[in-house]
């Protein structure tokens, strides 16, 4: 089941294209990263789907449905900002969200245990701090125990331990079969916490899938056929050198301090250039796949200008 | 309706500000209503005329029964100036925090966000009426001869009402269009103290009526100065075209609102 489905989604400001038909689902129970830098449309998207701002052209479904008042009931959500009555308390201002969410207030207690602000829950919000605001508005999104969870940001001015609780606990929700709908600038987030991932560069969709297959860039998209690196080293590595240009589908091999780096093209694994080497009488004493990390990929993909 | 205005209850309930500008309505206005009456009545007495001139002065007093309701409905109309403020604060200071989105992300519809504040200006409405009404009953049965007819003239109430609708519902439009609290008080109050009756002067002096129709005119004529001398009266339109004007500007602003608004960004 397609939880978002987004079609050909567009949005002007006046001459500035912040998205250009944009299309993609999420897949049920997935923790789906919409990754771009800042400026890249991500929020305009969730801005959109959530009905804040008016679509340029396209159109978008929650669960099959088109999306409404209803809809958004049963979706969890936290956009940009936490948005507060910066003179009511914590409870008071969870009690406002969970009366329009047709909720009790049951939950708020329950929320704020979560998000470690139980103790303060009698405290005005215009006293917390910018990682409380941030963690008083995941709780709000939790309010109800909604399937569907759309954090923006969701790591946005907490501290590094703050930042680990919330990512763990964005995991732990995927885990019991929450849907969780995440954009963010920051790639190693996106790495650790999202299982799909789809990149958004100038408000155009550059890649979408799983972030495997994103990695491995066999993601819709892109072009097939990314190089492996593998690192290996020798006691004599102008020998091994010598041996891995013998090896077919080896492009490149680069000398790197005590050891070599070698590009493949993708039928090469690590086990079959262990073995080539062995049948040619070299041993080796080191031998590293090194998986390209998502920054690597998002380069690649991207472009490396800073204007990106 | 209802369960709309219960959450923007909770949203002012503790808010300091509304209740500053509230209860100063509340209070300040029937307070200076029952002095005013109470100080007029007593020059009126103290004058030096003949009993009988007393007695008829008295009679045609702005503070007794029938009169009475249309000078409460006036006065009123000057302090109520105090909610088009308040009610333009309310709704920008949802701009200003940005909860406007929140509370259309959270599941209301954008229509939902407008019957909710304007539930609040149905609430507005109906207290300040009451109230109109509860202090021109006091002040008439305590300055007012026996034998008065109090209900008579009441209808001014009805029109305070009409006028208290439109008053808001301009307050409602420029706060939805400028939305910063600032830009939005200084151009109603410029509408409200300046525009409206500077248009009214102009037409007024060219001999012509169409300066009753225009903007707030309409309501601020059929409740008019009750201290100005009536042959100082240059209306020629009737009572029942007015009310038609206010209640065709009420759902021209209404209109303009909700189009407004289900189409526009959210944004700060």
């Amino acid at each position: 089941m397609t939880v978002l489905t987004v079609e050909n989604l567009s949005k002007n400001y006046r001459s500035v294209k912040a998205l250009q038909a944009v299309s993609f689902s999420v897949p049920e129970k997935t923790v789906f990263g919409i990754l771009g830098p800042n400026g890249s449309g991500k929020t305009t998207l969730l801005g959109i789907v959530m009905d804040v701002l008016q679509a340029s052209g396209g159109s978008f479904s929650w669960m099959g449905e088109e999306g409404n008042a209803a809809t958004r009931k049963r979706i969890g959500t936290l956009l940009e900002t936490p948005n507060f009555y910066h003179y009511l308390s914590a409870a008071d201002n969870l009690r406002i969200a969970a009366k329009i969410k047709g909720r009790g207030e049951e939950d708020i207690d329950k929320v704020l245990h979560i998000v470690n602000l139980y103790q303060r829950k009698n405290s005005k919000f215009n006293t917390y701090s910018l990682g409380m605001k941030q963690r008083l508005a995941i709780a709000s999104a939790l309010l109800g125990d909604p399937d569907i969870l759309v954090f923006d940001e969701p790591t946005n001015g907490l501290d590094p331990a703050g930042i680990a609780e919330i990512r763990e606990l964005i995991k732990e929700l995927n885990r019991k079969g929450k849907t969780i709908i995440m954009a963010s600038h920051i790639l190693d987030e996106v790495e650790k916490v999202c299982t799909h991932v789809a990149i958004i560069q100038k408000g155009v969709l550059k890649t979408v899938g799983s972030v495997k297959d994103v990695m491995s860039g066999s993601s819709v998209g892109e072009a097939a056929g990314t190089t492996v690196l593998i690192e290996l080293g020798a006691d004599d590595l102008t020998a091994l050198k010598d041996v891995l240009q013998q090896m077919p589908g080896v492009e490149e091999i680069i000398t790197i301090e005590h050891h070599l780096q070698v590009s493949c093209n993708e039928t090469v694994t690590a086990a079959q250039v262990n073995k080539f080497c062995f049948e040619k009488g070299i041993l080796l004493n080191r031998l590293n796949e090194k998986r390209k990390s998502l920054e690597t990929r998002f380069l690649e993909i991207t472009g490396k200008q800073s204007d990106r | 309706m209802l369960n709309l205005f219960k959450i923007e209850w909770l949203k002012i309930k503790t808010y300091r500000t509304f209740w500053i500008l509230f209860l100063a309505f509340l209070i300040f206005f029937p307070v200076a209503f029952y002095f005013s009456a109470s100080k007029y009545m007593e020059s009126l007495a103290s004058s030096g005329r003949m009993e009988e001139q007393i007695l008829k002065s008295m009679i045609e007093s702005p503070f007794v029964f029938p009169k009475v309701w249309l000078s409460a409905s006036w006065m009123g109309g000057l302090f109520f100036v105090l909610l088009g403020m308040l009610y333009i604060l309310l709704i920008t200071n949802e701009v200003q925090y940005r909860t406007h989105r929140q509370n259309i992300i959270d599941g209301w519809s954008r229509m939902d966000f407008l019957k909710a504040k304007f539930s609040i200006l149905i609430f507005f409405v109906l207290v300040s009426t009451a109230l109109i009404f509860l202090s021109g009953l006091l002040v008439g049965l305590v300055f007012s001869p026996a034998n008065a007819d109090v209900f008579n003239g009441i209808y001014f109430v009805g029109y305070f009402a009409l006028m208290a609708t439109l008053y808001l519902m301009l307050a409602y439009l420029i706060a939805i269009l400028v939305k910063r609290t600032g830009l939005a008080i200084i151009i109603y109050f410029a509408v409200v103290c300046i525009l409206d009756n500077v248009l009214w002067l102009i037409f007024t002096l060219k001999n012509s009526q169409i300066g009753y129709y225009l903007l707030l005119e309409p309501v601020d004529s059929l409740v008019p100065n009750p201290f100005k001398p009536k042959i100082m009266e240059r209306r020629t339109v009737d009572d029942y075209t007015l009310v038609i004007a206010a209640v065709v500007y009420i759902g021209i602003y209404c209109t303009a609102i909700v189009s407004y608004f289900r189409k526009t960004d959210l944004r700060t």
